[in-house]
């Protein structure tokens, strides 16, 4: 026995009775009348359960605790005080949480901190999925049973309500346990939806008191009266004979239903014989009418899939029959449309189907057409003698709620740099930038600048795309993807790179550095880059190369997009998430740098490998900020420890980390351009003043032929550089001027790209694009905001760039100040050694990843140089990652990439616990086979999953580690996502 | 009683005939006003519009209903607001009601980059003729009650743009009051008639090739959705252009009043609650290009997942109704109108994301351009030379959605 609240009131019913049911038995009717179909296919029971509008009360169980509220739009109810004494609720573990019947925004909004999160999902992969468990749905379940076919059945009777038929193809359906079912058959989908009775649409069809056969033959069997029943139609065949005072068989030699009479409810039934409009009018008088005017095949899943492999069967596949539509009466209950209405459109010229439907809005409520579609089309039909499809089916079919139509789905993961935690409990006020959490303010920006620009400062640049490339073409591939001459840049020398797209628009910017070592795979450290000139000789190049934060994944692609369209024989390996990466910069950054041990530092345009703070780094020096300027690239594992000792190390010169706010200020000062701030969809190499960027005399590269047909063109705008004096007015709308408009005297003239919004006056930076004057020229002076301004031709700080590339002498330092540490000495995860024990969790994984030809691979694996134990996985034809520490050479291919990796996380869980966690969070089928390996997204997050046998592993990116640990733990809790 | 049954459009249909002043092809927001202004604004009727469906049955009768001018490059600026301003007066000229709601858009920021965008947003606008304005939380919560603003403590607003004159109207209305305008003016639109062919005459247009037998026309309009390379090529063109999907969805009727268009470019979703109570969500482009008609799961899962995070009022709605429409996208965001190179051909085209709030305009200064042999200034930026003269219409701010 089920005990719930309509409308306040207690109502206690049967165990298995449903919603409808149980009111109906306790008297209670659903608002606003209309023939009950108990199928779901009317708007009729509609009701609002536990804060849910637009409940189909015919399709869900009387369960105890529902609030239920008669009004199904989800109006206003009395507050619920359940601890009162006397309150109808006590006693009752209500399901409703506190946003039930809010009546206010008010309400809403307190509800927010209690709001829920999707619901959770539930994966299920078959051969065949069955919609519909009627006799021809069993039917054809056993019989793909029969053939080996793995058949999952979905029946309404069960709460699975099918949501829509996707491409996929997706099958989407309600569960009674609370999930969301998202099924993924292989071969087939079989709607078996049977057939839905046509509603009668006569004047009075909205009483309380009609019901179809099927209805009425559920509702005996409840053991509900129905009173005095007249039947109008076919004979319902479930009912005994005893349950009907009367019985009119309509249509051809029979009766026309004409209308049904009463006041609220049905009290007689009017009828005349069939055929003839001026016979006399029959009122018989009755408690329930049952209805029975023909059938319509509930087909609207395999319209909305008919590019899918839907085969449907049974009643669903019947043709439609058609009644007549009457004179009269409410053809669509959802949006009240009237038969008058459907007249009133027709005449003034809607004819099509769609027309009819959208002029007056039948079909577009929560039945979809169920009651009206045969009436609209035989309205058609009559008037314009043309039998015209049905609307198209959309989805949904049943209607979900956003929550449950959300379950599965997780927002886009921001990646965290593995110096998170230290910007944190440094007081940095983090920020999305390019998909990635940066540090924006440790909260003293002033400070911060100042550091930089008089002392030494540290920013975390960990999230700029790193890639290695190497093989026997890599010079001859990064010549036809970047701009200048590749050739040029020698071993141990970096340069700024652009790159471009197919219409010569500016994609990205980054440093190409050529490695010192060709030993690829050897993990040596050189003592001095310069010495190995010769050994590069034979072996081929070696190159790294920097791209933005925003777009590392695309980066990766776009050059193995080339690297394949070229056939360039390359290696290539994503290393973003691999290398961390400090920068050092300001005045004292070289001396900063000896205090933490690092013995040699490349000279301005270089690059070299070097400990400091004994963390092995790939120290790159050019600038960024316009001062001198360390880029450190290190290991992800050990980004905090070099970190940490970089800042103690920096005592004595008060170093400030400096967030990215006052980066961008930096730079601004320098004149250095941000892709995206400062770069549109029409931003060629011209425009952006960045000729001396591209040399069209090398030979091809992406955008070159681009590049020349945009420069015979007359140059249109320019960025420029432009120094304003004043400070911005009161009335600026914020201190920064970016957007604002550029006047000359002849009027607009262009707008700010960049301004850092220092308020700061006297000769304040700015870049901003200007437009040529008709003769050609940029204007000189100008006004931003009302402010002059002057264009000036390089930039407001250090013109000659001398403080970037001042030389150092790092022996300079006093030995007492120095401190040396040991190297950092990795040892690998020893992961088949370890199991799933305890609460999941994440821990970064110590490996190697290499990349080589395929051909190498397989003989590495086939015979491998690591110890026993150590686990490889093969994560791309060409790419491996194993176990172990980067101490052996590939034998197949001189031009291995063989780096360490600390980039991944991992966790074992045990296979039960894995397939509770996959079920939810891993859409695609996964591999039946022991052992395995698969790629893909789970909980949202890239993955890889390593399924032996009894346990799997999971690895996932470091910088998604969080989130991945924070969706697994959700996850395997009983709610969806965790909220923090 | 349904308040929302048409009760006032008059449709007259009439047989073709041989010969008109201008052809149009595709009967949808944009060649219906091409139609209804060269009949109001110039006097020119001998006009037919052929559509291979029903009329509005492309992307007029697919979009989110938006009308907003708070674009990113002057010339865009300009041309939305004069739309804007056009669909301001709409109902008053034809003496229809098209259920014209400003409401305000805010288009929020969850990060210091999505600030900064929106600040810029503003300051363009302003000097440009359209009323945006950068506003801080505060404000955004009064103008959006039901706003969460931590953004489930992950999407926190940091502030908005907000531009009142952002506004809705009922899509299919507006086709029909347009198709009823230039019909009672005596131009002719012939619904379930294809065009299958041009009609050339040397290298000039001469008139199209239809179900319905020949018809000779003084010059050729193209106001085709979504497969608009294919006519294009009849021509003998070729269209910078690639179709894809855009998706969108309705919930039941949410019980109170949700004010404003709500956006986030780093959510990538859009709401506002129709006249019906509705809530409307919208997103962003499907990255594969495609002319199905096909609605996706995965949209749907997506959007309310992203939606929640700043609406969770929204979690116990149902959703109704999903829809697909294809937009034509043109490498830059950016409309392609006017001339094309072959004469009597002219094209209106590239309306991507944001046909609907550019029909009065569009179709304004298309029927500027035929009535008068001069290309209007307003659009004269958007010509399909820019292409080949790098004169493109960049605008990275406004790329992507709605």
């Amino acid at each position: 026995m089920a005990t719930f609240l309509v409308d306040g009131q207690r109502v206690e019913t049967r165990a298995g009775d449903n919603l409808l049911v149980a009111m109906l038995r306790t008297g209670i009717h659903p608002t606003g009348g209309g023939c009950l179909c108990m199928g779901g296919d009317c708007p009729n029971c509609l009701v609002t359960v536990d804060g849910v509008a637009y409940t189909r009360s015919c399709q869900v169980p009387a369960r105890d605790g529902m609030v239920v509220q008669r009004d199904h739009l989800g109006g206003e109810e009395p507050a619920l005080l359940p601890d009162e004494p006397g309150s109808p609720l006590r006693g009752i573990a209500l399901h409703a949480g506190e946003d039930a019947g809010a009546p206010s925004v008010q309400r809403d909004a307190a509800s927010r901190a209690s709001a829920k999160g999707p619901a959770p999902v539930q994966h299920v992969h078959c051969d065949t999925v069955v919609i519909g468990q009627g006799d021809s749905g069993r039917e054809a379940a056993r019989e793909a049973k029969e053939v080996g076919l793995n058949v999952v059945t979905l029946d309404a009777r069960d709460g699975q309500h099918v949501t829509g038929v996707y491409p996929g193809p997706l099958v989407v359906a309600s569960d009674q346990a609370g999930h969301v079912l998202h099924v993924h058959p292989r071969r087939e989908i079989v709607v078996a939806t049977g057939a839905a009775e046509i509603q009668p649409v006569v004047p009075g069809s909205d009483l309380e008191g009609l019901v179809t056969a099927r209805g009425a033959t559920e509702l005996v069997a409840a053991g509900i009266d129905l009173g005095r029943a007249v039947a109008v139609g076919e004979r319902p065949a479930g009912l005994p004979p005893d349950s009907l005072v009367a019985h009119f068989p309509v249509g051809e030699g029979g009766w026309e239903l004409v209308r049904f009479e009463g006041d609220g409810r049905i009290e007689a039934v009017v009828l005349r014989r069939h055929g003839d409009a001026d016979a006399a009018e029959e009122r018989i008088e009755c408690d329930t009418a049952v209805v029975s005017l023909g059938r319509s095949p509930r087909n609207a899943l395999a319209r909305m899939a008919s590019d899918l492999p839907v085969r449907i069967v049974g009643g669903a596949a019947m043709e439609p029959e058609l009644p007549a539509c009457p004179p009269e009466g409410t053809v669509c209950p959802c949006s009240g449309v009237t038969v008058a209405d459907l007249d009133g459109v027709w005449e003034r010229g809607f004819h099509e189907m769609e027309l009819l439907k959208r002029a007056t809005l039948a079909g577009t409520g929560t039945c979809q057409g169920g009651v009206c579609l045969p009436y609209l089309r035989s309205f058609l039909l009559e008037r314009g003698g043309r039998l015209q499809p049905a609307f198209t089916a959309r989805p949904l079919n049943r209607q979900l709620t956003v929550r449950e139509l959300a379950a599965g789905a997780h927002t886009a993961v921001t990646a965290r740099s593995p110096l998170h935690d230290e910007h944190l409990s440094l007081g940095a006020r983090m920020d999305r930038a390019g998909g990635w959490w940066r540090p924006w303010t440790y909260g003293r920006k002033d400070d911060e600048y100042r550091s930089a620009r008089e002392r030494v400062s540290l920013g975390d640049v960990s999230s700029l795309g790193k890639t290695a490339i190497s093989g026997p073409d890599a010079e001859a591939f990064l010549e036809r993807i970047v701009p200048t001459r590749v050739a040029t840049i020698r071993p141990g020398r970096c340069r700024y790179v652009l790159m471009l797209d197919e219409r010569g628009y500016l994609l990205d910017d980054g440093i190409l550095c050529r490695e010192v070592s060709a030993g690829a795979g050897s993990g040596e450290l050189l003592d001095d880059g310069m010495l190995c000139r010769e050994a590069d000789k034979g072996t081929g190049d070696r190159f790294f190369l920097t791209s933005t934060s925003g777009g590392s994944g695309f980066f990766e692609l776009w050059l193995r997009d080339w690297a394949e369209a070229f056939g360039c024989d390359v290696r290539i390996l994503n290393q973003t998430a691999s290398l961390a990466a400090i920068n050092v910069t300001g005045p004292e950054a070289a001396r900063l740098l000896a205090r933490a041990g690092a013995r040699e530092l490349p000279a301005f345009g270089r690059h070299r490998r070097v400990h400091v703070a004994g963390v092995d780094c790939r120290a790159l020096r050019l600038s960024f900020t316009g001062e001198l300027s360390y880029e450190l690239h290190h290991p992800a594992a050990d980004a905090r420890r070099l970190w940490r000792r970089l800042l103690a190390a920096g005592g004595g010169f008060n170093v400030q980390p400096h967030g990215l706010e006052t980066l961008l200020r930096l730079r601004l000062d320098k004149g250095h351009i941000v892709i995206g701030q400062d770069t549109d969809y029409d931003s060629t190499p011209r425009r952006l003043a960045h000729e001396w960027a591209v040399n069209l005399d090398k030979g091809d590269f992406v955008g070159r032929q681009a590049v020349l047909r945009t420069n015979r063109q007359p140059l249109d705008k320019r960025l420029a550089t432009l120094r304003v004096n004043d400070p911005p007015a009161p009335d600026a709308g914020g201190p920064s001027a970016e957007g604002a408009a550029i006047h000359d005297e002849q009027g607009y003239a262009g707008y700010v790209t960049s301004d850092a919004g220092t308020a700061a006056g006297g000769g304040t930076p700015m870049l901003g694009w200007l437009y040529l004057d008709p003769e050609g020229n940029l204007p000189r002076e100008v006004t931003v905001d009302g402010r002059p301004a002057r264009r000036v031709d390089g930039p407001t700080y250090d013109p000659e760039g001398e403080r970037a590339r001042i030389a150092v002498d790092t022996a300079s330092e006093s030995p007492e100040n120095v401190r040396d540490f040991p190297a950092v000495q990795p040892a690998a995860t020893d992961l088949a050694g370890e199991g799933p024990s305890g609460p999941p969790r994440l821990r970064r994984l110590e490996a190697t990843r290499v990349s080589a030809t395929p051909a190498a691979l397989d003989a590495l694996v086939a015979e491998p140089p690591w110890p026993a134990g150590a686990l490889a996985f093969r994560t791309a034809p060409d790419e491996l990652l194993v176990t172990a520490t980067p101490d052996f050479e590939v034998a197949g291919d001189p031009h291995a990439i063989v780096e360490r990796e600390t980039a991944f996380s991992y966790v074992w869980l045990d296979e039960a616990t894995a397939k509770r966690f996959l079920d939810r969070e891993c859409e695609w089928r996964r591999p039946e086979a022991r052992p395995a390996l698969a790629q893909g997204e789970v909980a949202g997050i890239p993955a890889k999953l390593w399924f032996e046998a009894g346990r799997a592993l999971i690895l996932t990116p470091a910088p998604f580690a969080a989130a991945f640990q924070r969706r697994l733990a959700g996850s395997l809790g009983e709610t969806g996502e965790a909220t923090p | 009683m349904n308040e929302f049954v048409e009760r006032q459009m008059k449709l007259t249909w009439r047989p073709p005939k041989k010969s008109y002043d201008v052809v149009i092809v595709g009967a949808g927001g944009h060649g219906l006003a091409t139609a209804y202004y060269l009949a109001t604004r110039h006097r020119i009727t001998n006009v037919a519009v052929f559509e291979r469906g029903y009329i509005g049955g492309g992307n007029s009768g697919r979009n989110t209903t938006i009308i907003r001018a708070n674009y990113g490059i002057p010339a865009a600026v300009r041309f939305y607001q004069r739309s804007v301003d056009l669909y301001r007066g709409l109902e008053q000229e034809t003496d229809r009601w098209l259920m014209h709601q400003q409401k305000g858009i805010l288009w929020m920021a969850h990060s210091e980059a999505a600030v900064r965008t929106e600040r810029m947003r503003a300051k363009l606008n302003t000097e440009f003729g359209a009323q945006t304005q950068f506003i801080g939380p505060r404000q955004v919560q009064e103008l959006c009650p039901q706003l969460d603003m931590s953004g489930g403590g992950r999407w926190p607003v940091l502030g908005a743009s907000y531009h009142p004159q952002g506004a809705t109207a009922r899509h299919d209305r507006v086709v029909w009051a347009l198709a009823e305008g230039a019909m009672e003016r005596g131009a002719h639109v012939h619904q379930n008639t294809p065009v299958e062919g041009l009609i050339l005459d040397g290298e000039r247009v001469a008139g199209v090739r239809t179900a319905a037998g020949d018809v000779a026309a003084g010059a050729v309009v193209s106001a085709v959705g979504g497969h608009v390379s294919r006519i294009a090529a009849m021509a003998g063109l070729r269209l910078p252009i690639r179709t894809h999907r855009l998706q969108a969805f309705v919930t039941n009727h949410y019980r109170q009043q949700f004010g404003p268009i709500v956006a986030s470019s780093e959510l990538f979703f859009y709401a506002s609650q129709t006249a019906r109570g509705e809530m409307l969500l919208g997103a962003e482009i499907d990255p594969q290009p495609s002319f199905s008609y096909r609605s996706s799961h995965d949209f749907v899962q997506d959007v309310c997942r992203r939606a929640l995070c700043l609406l969770p009022f929204m979690g116990n709605l149902r959703v109704l109704r999903q829809w697909t429409g294809v937009c034509d996208m043109s490498p830059d965001y950016s409309p392609i109108m006017g001339r094309t190179g072959v004469d009597g051909f002219y094209l209106t085209t590239g309306w991507g994301t944001w046909g609907f709030k550019a029909i009065p305009a569009g179709g304004e200064q298309m029927a500027e351009l035929i009535a008068t042999g001069e290309v209007p200034e307003l659009i004269a930026p958007f010509g399909l030379d820019r292409f080949a003269r790098d004169r493109t219409m960049a605008d990275r701010g406004s790329a992507g959605t709605h």
